[in-house]
């Protein structure tokens, strides 16, 4: 059945860079001693995912996320640490491994470019020994669900992007592997189809019961697909939990938005603000106050009877921007 | 066996992407005429004007020229494209397409040795076999079993260190992307046109030796015009066996600095 | 004609370091262009051993060929990409609209190229010829003839090259032409011989076509293999082609230019 159980203990990836500036006299001085910057892709990673799991990865760009995917899909050697994936040590890549495994790449392509979709699905099935009537069987399915019939036999080149992604799909879905890792897959799609996609790999995940992790920049896919997030900022696990306590643990804020009466002493609020608060929105119609989020029914007080307030309401932050902040801010 | 019927399947599917193009199919056959015709007349005009160069007549240049063509076309068949599929202009590489090969439970060296095919070179083959069985009939020599037998495992060894040439240059791609070493050896190639003898004695080392461009052609043929010492053969088919295993080292240790230095 | 020299100019300058960024591409393809000639140099000079073949020492044979190599660069038409994709590529409708003939952006090109690929093949040339030892019998005609011959080849074959490319305004791809021009050039231009070493029958297609006149017939010159008669017919020859070039180009431009803005390139 399927045992694909990702267990990861403090891999890290690190590069040596090698430094390379501009100028005749730099070019010399390089050949004669290479001079190198090391550069930390992933820093001790620990986590273990049980098996039909989705995981999101979410972080910024360059945060460690297809890094880590790669070295579980065993392309990249890592620099210290074990993963255990179904079983085997990835990097070693024995077949019986890469027979379970299949990588869906957002903005890179499988797909065979001048010929129809199903002489690729031909290929790949004679590649990873799949019986002509299972593959067959797979193909009708997975089309079916996809609603692919008419594309089957236009050549790839003649396909829209949405198109293509589906391709890419199915192909990667043909071994019925056991782990299935997805690079931003919805990439440049636009929001039906992004929509559309989502629901068909919610759908594999119920029906074959194979682990996948998924890194997305789009929030969406991360909230509709991933009950579980990991966060990756600057090669460190931030947090791995649920999306929804996410903003709880590493953004403790409340929002209050104010709607200020007018007539009462325009621009004076400023100066009456307590500490710890900032100002995201200063239209005195739509006020808007970040505060900590310990400290909210006190401010909210405060507020009320320091400032000509006619209207207030108290929410959670969005999750965007409590990822944005994150992004943005060094890592705790 | 499994590796036989992926290769069957290999070559389906390159076809289908060959026939795709049907524009191209007028100018491949015009390039190769030309290509064919200007070999026939270069050589032509040389012996127009001396008998023989170092010991090489006109049929036994004819014989190189042959082993030239035939090697050019099977090169074209298989090794060619398929290891520019892997490190050329547009090959994956480049475009960051990799991976997906690396994921493929099998052999990395043998995906990217065997899985384009393009069936147009048939024809170049045709031409070649046509130029190689002239310069037999002018050389006229009557082929033993044994002299056939030499010849082609002359051309087995010669067929193999091509392969390893351009395993070894494609195997660069891995240190950097950029090199056009491909276009670098196809011009150096088109010195296997002409017997190594007919070029001076430095060059003619190097050719043999450090760049065996020479080594692919003129050993073959000359097993047809004055026949090889079986020393020879057997000291060539070691040579080729030393250079196919060199270039498969060096392609594993470019996979594992991909492993490690890419991203 | 619009001239507009100053931005000739600048545009020259800008071609020339942007494609040195690039230049181990272009040294790339200048050792591509390099190669048949060296193989044939080569051949012959074995040929010739001691003695002579075709009445050429071995000396002789280097002397032409190196000389050879250098006119093949300095003369070598790129128009087929610079005006050519161009036109395929829609980009024509920029240049014409700038107050500067494409023909300034195209000579911007030439003459940024050629300096970029005699910086690689210079060198070279020169080296093979302190290596192989050419013998160059210099005469005062040789001498004085050498220049106007190698300009006119040169202008010979960028107009030849930049009629040929606007064809673009018509046909998608010149692939045919281009691959069957290249084979004359190989044969009649004096690449795989001398026009002085080929058979009868390709000496006299070598010398009505105009191919010989753009590579060829300058190296001739220099390393005196023509006597008097036959410096003046070349000569001739080369100022007939490019009368019959001129118009021909000038025929194609109107033409073109007017069937690539009616149907909207």
């Amino acid at each position: 059945m399927n045992n694909a159980h990702i267990e990861v203990q403090n891999l890290s990836k690190t590069y040596r860079v090698p430094q390379r500036q501009s100028g005749l006299g730099a070019a010399l001085r390089s050949l004669a001693r290479r001079e190198y910057t090391e550069v930390t892709a992933v820093s001790h990673l620990s986590f273990a995912i049980q098996p039909g799991e989705m995981v999101g990865f979410i972080g910024p760009n360059g945060a460690g996320k297809t890094t880590t995917l790669k070295m579980l899909a065993g392309l990249l050697h890592p620099s210290g640490g074990t993963a255990v994936v179904a079983g085997y040590t990835p990097w070693e890549r024995r077949p019986e491994y890469l027979r379970r495994i299949s990588m869906v790449l957002g903005n890179k392509s499988q797909m065979l470019w001048d010929i129809p979709p199903l002489d690729t699905f031909h290929v790949l099935g004679e590649i990873y020994g799949i019986t002509p009537t299972d593959l067959q069987q797979t193909v009708e399915e997975l089309t079916a669900v996809l609603d692919m019939g008419d594309l089957l036999t236009k050549p790839v080149r003649n396909l829209s992007l949405g198109e293509r992604m589906k391709c890419e799909l199915v192909a990667a879905l043909l071994h019925r592997p056991s782990v299935l890792f997805l690079d931003e897959p919805t990439l440049g799609l636009d929001v039906s189809m992004q929509r559309r996609l989502r629901q068909f790999i919610a759908d594999t995940n119920r029906r074959t019961g194979a682990t996948m992790i998924l890194t997305s920049h789009y929030m969406a896919d991360v909230a509709e697909l991933c009950p579980r997030v990991v966060l990756i900022h600057q090669g460190r696990l931030l947090y791995d939990g649920l999306l929804g306590q996410l903003s709880d643990q590493l953004a403790p804020f409340k929002l209050i938005r104010l709607a200020l009466d007018r007539a009462n002493g325009e621009g004076e609020w400023r100066h009456r603000l307590p500490e710890g608060t900032a100002v995201l929105d200063p239209d005195p119609a739509n006020l808007t106050l970040r505060v900590p989020r310990r400290e909210t029914s006190a401010i909210t007080a405060y507020l009320l009877n320091t400032l000509p307030v006619v209207d207030l309401s108290v929410e959670n932050p969005p999750l965007e921007a409590v990822i944005d902040q994150i992004y943005q801010e060094a890592a705790v | 066996m499994m590796h036989l019927r992926l290769i069957r399947t290999f070559i389906s599917a390159s076809a289908q992407e060959e026939a795709a193009y049907r524009a191209n199919f007028a100018i491949s056959l015009l390039h190769s005429l030309l290509n064919f015709a200007t070999g026939l007349l270069g050589l032509g005009i040389i012996y127009g004007q001396v008998p023989a160069i170092q010991g090489w007549d006109y049929a036994s240049a004819l014989a190189v020229l042959g082993v030239y063509l035939t090697v050019s076309a099977l090169r074209g068949l298989m090794m060619g494209p398929s290891l520019d599929a892997l490190a050329g202009m547009d090959g994956e590489v480049w475009r960051g397409a990799f991976d997906f090969t690396l994921l493929r439970p099998v052999r990395t060296q043998f995906l990217v040795s065997v899985r384009k095919w393009r069936l147009f070179t048939l024809f170049d083959l045709l031409l070649g076999l046509l130029v190689l069985g002239t310069a037999v009939a002018r050389l006229q020599v009557t082929l033993t079993f044994y002299q056939l037998a030499a010849f082609l495992l002359a051309l087995a060894a010669g067929l193999l260190v091509l392969y390893a040439i351009l395993l070894a240059a494609a195997s660069l791609v891995f240190w950097d992307p950029g090199l056009m070493v491909g276009w670098v050896f196809d011009s150096l190639f088109q010195m296997a046109r002409y017997p190594v003898g007919l070029y001076p004695g430095w060059l003619r080392l190097m050719l043999t030796w450090v760049i065996p461009v020479g080594f692919i052609t003129t050993i073959p043929a000359a097993a047809l015009s004055e026949g090889l010492s079986w020393g020879l053969l057997g000291g060539s088919l070691a040579f080729a066996l030393v250079l196919t295993v060199g270039a498969s080292w060096l392609f594993r240790v470019g996979l594992r600095r991909y492993a490690s230095a890419s991203s | 004609m619009n001239t507009n020299h100053q931005g000739g100019l600048a545009l020259m300058r800008a071609t020339w370091l942007s494609w040195m960024q690039h230049r181990s591409f272009f040294f790339i393809l200048a050792f591509g262009w390099m190669m048949q000639p060296l193989i044939f140099m080569f051949v012959w000079a074995t040929a010739a051993g001691d003695q002579t073949v075709g009445g050429l020492t071995r000396g002789e044979i280097v002397a032409y060929y190196l000389t050879l190599i250098l006119v093949n660069q300095i003369t070598y038409s790129q128009t087929n990409w610079t005006v050519g994709d161009l036109i395929r590529g829609g980009d024509m409708n920029r240049l014409l609209l700038l107050p500067m003939s494409p023909l300034y952006n195209t000579l911007a090109a030439e003459l940024a190229g050629k300096v970029v690929y005699l910086t690689f093949v210079l060198p070279i040339t020169v080296g093979l010829a302190l290596l192989l030892k050419p013998e160059f019998n210099l005469t005062a005609v040789s001498l004085i003839a050498f220049l106007p011959a190698l300009l006119l080849a040169w202008l010979l074959r960028f107009l030849w090259g930049y009629a040929l490319a606007l064809l673009a305004f018509w046909a998608a791809r010149a692939d045919a032409l281009l691959a069957v021009q290249d084979a004359l050039v190989f044969l009649l231009a004096g690449q795989a011989a001398p026009m002085l070493l080929l058979p009868p029958l390709l000496r006299t297609l070598a010398v009505i076509l105009p191919f010989r006149y753009m590579v060829g017939f300058p190296a001739e010159v220099l390393t005196g293999q023509l006597d008097a008669a036959q410096l003046a017919f070349g000569f001739a020859m080369q100022i007939g082609w490019l009368a019959v070039t001129v118009l021909l180009y000038q025929l194609m431009w109107r033409r073109g230019v007017r069937q690539y803005t009616a149907v909207g390139g």
